[in-house]
């Protein structure tokens, strides 16, 4: 079953079977790779899995809802926060810290999603920009709570059980299992009927409305779980990086998720993790050259634009659809 | 299939094989170079910090090799950038330590990114050597605090508040302060030192309290409150290039020789004394580093800097990173040894010549560094004293 | 307290043309475009440097910099306006964001490249003060705000009388029916981005002087800045940021002079979002239209 309602042809029988072996392929590689690869090449395959939550999140309001948010900085950062002062002032395990962080982001998103979901697309972005900006104010003043700029440091390693995690390759698996969870919770939504009407809203809001579906309430509601999904992004930074500033909402954050949203491909589930994975490739790669790197990197962005506008997941589904005809052509 | 296809699909093929290769290349092996890491902010609006770190160090590179190198080898660099967001300084660093192999690391400037760092440094026993961040947190938990690979070799703002506020006060009389310092670590953290000094002081009081963030330019509505309320002195800790605008415009607001800037920002250098000599003169700086000190080794550096780099004079943090390579090669030469461990106990039982005066580490790995105290009069930095201060740790 | 609030005010209206005139630039960009210039500050950054160029190396006066520094940045302009801002005309909004967003790190990054990443000191400029009533303002000052509305006054002529200013208005108001009238969309969107990019670089040749302090990255909070005074002036209106960016400069210096500096930036936000929340299409425009 397809994600997107814009496929011109009927999709070959077997491309479910095909993407599923193709997902089960790469998770099986990445179960591997600690076997094969160093600890370098295993931290920026964290980064790509940090990165990859609240790319998901984004992925759900601008692929399903149609609004570009920059937000997703906000939320980052507020789970960051949640998880880092939780661990810091009541030692709480791994898995509290995590589902707090969500917890939080979504409940904030409510009230900042209410007003700023009535406004017509651009609008929108600024007022995502708004936030981005006074969540920065805020933490940097809000000293008795976030320490102001002197930051969160040294966080205790996250603690699931009795097990401490502290070497690179548990950090892996920790973060390959959330994210694992978390996509397969996100297909989960997309499938479910739910998921069929913010693709309807998508594609006709008017239309749908008219066929009973309570819009505003579902742009609200995926509002706040992409909120949630960048929370535990966000908590898997704080306990990962074991430091938390008010420079975690930078913009930087935001306009990473936003070109790993675009990069991969708006509005398909493969799209953020294309994204985030090509983005990580890119960013660690152009390390080689320092002075040029970001030169080169803002090179990549206007040729994504201008010769992959719709990102580089319809090239791998194209990859998929391939593969299925394959036999068929026997 | 259309050229658009066929040209999509090989800048594609490209852009994989270039990526994949750039990100399995390994670094060039070479006997006779023994290579450290430099991370810095590169880009974005910090880079303006970061760009003379690196030149700094670079010239302390090449004054070494010119004078025979580390244990016989060349010492290099390798540079990376932090872009002073901290996600990037770990990728770095990560890089530099998985995949480049550096026994040592410099960095980084912003104190954050810094913080980041030192879990990595402990845990894969790579020696991090900081010269510019002010978080007295690194060194709270550094050596016997915890982290024992991170050394510092920076002073703390907690001596250089105090310097400044007790010569402020009892030497020159100042009663009266309104703050205006940067909106970050740095200078919150000075004023909180401030603060905590302050009751020794019971006539000085802070009128109203102002940070600005790294990229402001306009001052005049503070100013304006400064002026009104019949401060003294403001006491500033900012970045050195700020304290030329700050300058101008408290000229143009007349306060120029009514107000007197205390703190640390670069007030000494020629360039920022001549945006508003009459601004400038009378202020009060707590510096651990001044071009015009007189040591000859400081005015080699000096003349040094200026002669690779078109004329261009180092500011602090060129200093700083100049004067940390040299440490890290003394540290070498006194553990004849490259290895980080042999180095890192060097380093902490070092006593070094800098230019400014002796060096040595505490036991938090913070190094006991002389500051200068100096004013400003007729256009040129005077220096007052020198004074190693010992920092209060917490219990 | 009064003649502090007085003060207060003059700070802000001179802080605010600046705001204005950044704006003005931005708003027509996304009026004719529907894109959001995220790399409007480098062009002011460009102007600056083009600027500090020509007067460092050339040893040239203030005034002949005024014109260098925007004709560099100009030209600059141009070619990203054909190059990049001329194909993102019917293309979605997020296209935009993205070639923007590269466009500003290609930019800051290739200046940082050619003339080093330390900062420089703009030298030159007419920063003697001189005193206006009770208040002290370097002459710089005077010349920004007289240039701010000559600025404004030429663009209200312009877009009533000019035909290029007509262009300018059918564009913003409907592309298809201009494609219909033979209106040459392409070449309105590039001399648009061409003035929009020019504004922003005089306004940073002209603030040189009093803001001193020259580096590659400093156009990204001027960027920022500039979205909070588009939205509140009405996207696409030119007239509305005029009065939206010196009302900002004003209450940010209340702000600032009242409560502290450090709150300076979240005025433009908070405001912003109180503007959307009551009155998405800005204070001066009738109706949302985004």
């Amino acid at each position: 079953m397809s994600v997107t309602l814009d496929t011109p042809h009927a999709p070959p029988p077997r491309l479910p079977a095909v993407r599923w072996g193709t997902a089960a392929l790469a998770l099986a590689a990445l179960a591997l790779a600690p076997l094969f690869l160093g600890n370098y090449y295993l931290h920026a395959l964290i980064i790509a899995m940090i990165f990859l939550l609240p790319a998901h999140g984004l992925n759900l309001i601008l692929g399903y809802t149609g609004m570009l948010s920059l937000a997703q900085g906000v939320f980052f950062g507020l789970g960051a926060y949640t998880s880092a002062l939780l661990a810091m002032h009541f030692g709480t395990p791994f898995v509290v810290n995590l589902f707090a962080a969500a917890a939080v982001a979504a409940l904030i998103a409510l009230p900042l999603g209410i007003p700023a979901l009535r406004l017509r697309a651009t609008s929108f972005v600024m007022c995502t920009l708004g936030f981005v900006v006074i969540a920065q104010t805020v933490a940097k003043n809000w000293t008795d709570l976030t320490r102001g700029d002197m930051g969160l440091s040294g966080l205790a390693r996250p603690r699931i059980g009795d097990i401490v995690i502290s070497q690179i390759p548990q950090y892996f698996y920790l973060i390959l299992a959330v994210a694992v969870l978390a996509m397969l919770a996100f297909i989960a939504l997309i499938r479910s009927p739910a998921g069929r009407c913010m693709v309807a809203i998508r594609d006709n809001e008017t239309l749908a409305e008219s066929l009973g579906i309570p819009t505003w309430t579902y742009k609200l509601v995926v509002f706040m779980l992409s909120a949630a999904f960048a929370g535990l992004g966000g908590s898997l930074y704080a306990h990962y990086e074991t430091v938390v500033s008010p420079l975690v909402f930078q913009m930087y954050y935001s306009n990473t998720i936003l070109i790993i949203v675009l990069g991969g491909g708006v509005g398909r589930v493969p799209g953020a993790i294309i994204g985030s994975f090509l983005f990580v490739a890119v960013t660690e790669a152009l390390r080689i050259t320092p002075e040029l790197r970001l030169i080169i990197y803002g090179f990549v962005l206007l040729l994504l634009v201008f010769m992959f506008p719709q990102g580089l997941a319809p090239l791998v589904e194209r990859g998929t659809e391939w593969l299925a005809r394959l036999g068929r052509k026997a | 299939m259309s050229t658009r296809t066929i040209v999509r699909r090989a800048l594609l093929a490209a852009c994989g094989a270039a990526a994949l290769t750039a990100m399995t290349a390994l670094p060039a092996t070479a006997q006779e170079v023994y290579k450290i890491g430099l991370v810095s902010p590169l880009s974005g609006a910090n880079a303006r910090y970061g760009a003379f770190a690196n030149k700094g160090a670079n010239l302390a590179a090449k004054e070494i090799n010119a004078a025979g190198g580390v244990q016989g080898r060349k010492l290099e660099f390798v540079s990376g950038d932090s872009q002073c967001v901290p996600a990037e300084g770990v990728s770095a660093t990560k890089r530099m330590i998985s995949f480049d192999k550096l026994p040592i690391i410099i960095g980084d400037i912003c104190s954050s990114v810094t913080l980041a760092m030192q879990p990595l440094a402990e845990e894969a026993g790579v020696l991090l050597v900081n010269a510019a961040s002010s978080n007295p947190m690194i060194t709270y938990k550094a050596g016997v605090g915890g982290f024992k690979w991170t050394f510092r070799n920076y002073p703390t703002d907690e001596g250089r508040a105090a310097i400044v506020l007790e010569h402020a006060v009892k030497n020159r009389g100042l009663k009266t302060f309104a703050v205006l310092s940067v909106d970050s670590d740095y200078g919150r953290g000075a004023i909180n030192f401030t603060k905590k000094y302050l009751p020794r002081y019971p006539d000085a009081k802070i009128l109203s309290e102002d940070y600005y963030k790294d990229s402001e330019t306009d001052f005049r509505p503070v100013l304006s409150k400064i002026r009104n309320s019949g401060a003294q002195a403001i006491l500033m800790y900012g970045q050195a290039d700020t304290t030329p605008i700050v300058a101008r415009q408290m000229l143009e607001m007349g306060l120029a020789g009514k107000v007197v800037l205390v703190g640390n920002g670069e007030f000494n250098t020629a360039k920022t004394i001549a945006a508003a000599p009459s601004v400038l003169n009378g202020s009060i700086e707590a510096a651990a580093w001044l071009p015009e000190w007189t040591s000859a080794r400081s005015q080699k550096f000096v003349d040094d800097y200026k002669k690779a780099y078109g004329g261009e004079m180092p500011n602090n943090h060129a200093y700083t990173h100049w004067e940390t390579t040299h440490l890290v090669a003394a540290a070498i030469k006194a553990a004849a040894s490259l290895k980080p461990e042999d180095v890192r106990n060097a380093l902490a039982k070092i006593k070094y010549d800098s230019a400014m005066g002796p060096v040595t580490f505490d036991d938090h790995h913070q190094a006991v560094l002389p500051m200068v105290l100096l004013e400003v009069a007729d256009g040129k930095p005077v220096i007052r004293s020198a004074i190693a201060v010992k920092v209060d740790y917490p219990k | 307290m009064g003649s502090f609030i007085l003060e207060q005010i003059v700070n802000g209206v001179i802080t605010g043309s600046m705001y204005a005139l950044v704006a003005a630039g931005m708003t027509m960009i996304f009026g004719v475009l529907r894109a959001i210039n995220f790399a409007h500050g480098e062009y002011y950054m460009l102007g600056t440097f083009g600027a500090w160029l020509v007067i460092s190396k050339l040893d040239a006066p203030y005034a002949v910099s005024i014109v260098a520094g925007v004709a560099i940045a100009a030209l600059i302009a141009a070619l990203i306006g054909r190059l990049v801002m001329q194909r993102l005309v019917g293309a979605p909004f997020q296209a935009g964001v993205l070639a923007t967003i590269g466009v500003s790190l290609i930019l800051q990054n290739a200046v940082i490249l050619a003339f080093g990443g330390g900062y420089k000191v703009f030298e030159g400029g007419w920063i003697e003060p001189v005193q206006i009533g009770s208040f002290g303002m370097a002459q710089q000052r005077i010349v920004l705000v007289v240039t701010a509305l000559a600025v404004f006054a030429g663009l209200e002529w312009m877009v009533r009388k000019t035909r290029m200013g007509k262009a300018i208005r059918a564009v913003s108001q409907n592309i298809e029916c201009c494609h219909v009238n033979g209106i040459d969309v392409e070449s309105v969107v590039r001399r648009t981005f061409l003035l929009g990019t020019a504004l922003a670089a005089l306004s940073g040749v002209l603030t040189a002087p009093v803001n001193v302090s020259v580096y590659g990255g400093m156009g990204e909070s001027i960027t920022l800045k500039t979205f909070a005074v588009i939205v509140m002036g009405g996207m696409g209106n030119v007239r509305g940021t005029l009065i939206a960016g010196i009302l900002l400069g004003v209450v940010e210096a209340l702000v600032s002079g009242l409560i502290g500096l450090q709150y300076r930036d979240s005025v433009g936000f908070v405001a912003l979002l109180l503007m959307l929340m009551f009155r998405p299409h800005g204070l001066f425009t009738q109706k949302a239209r985004f």
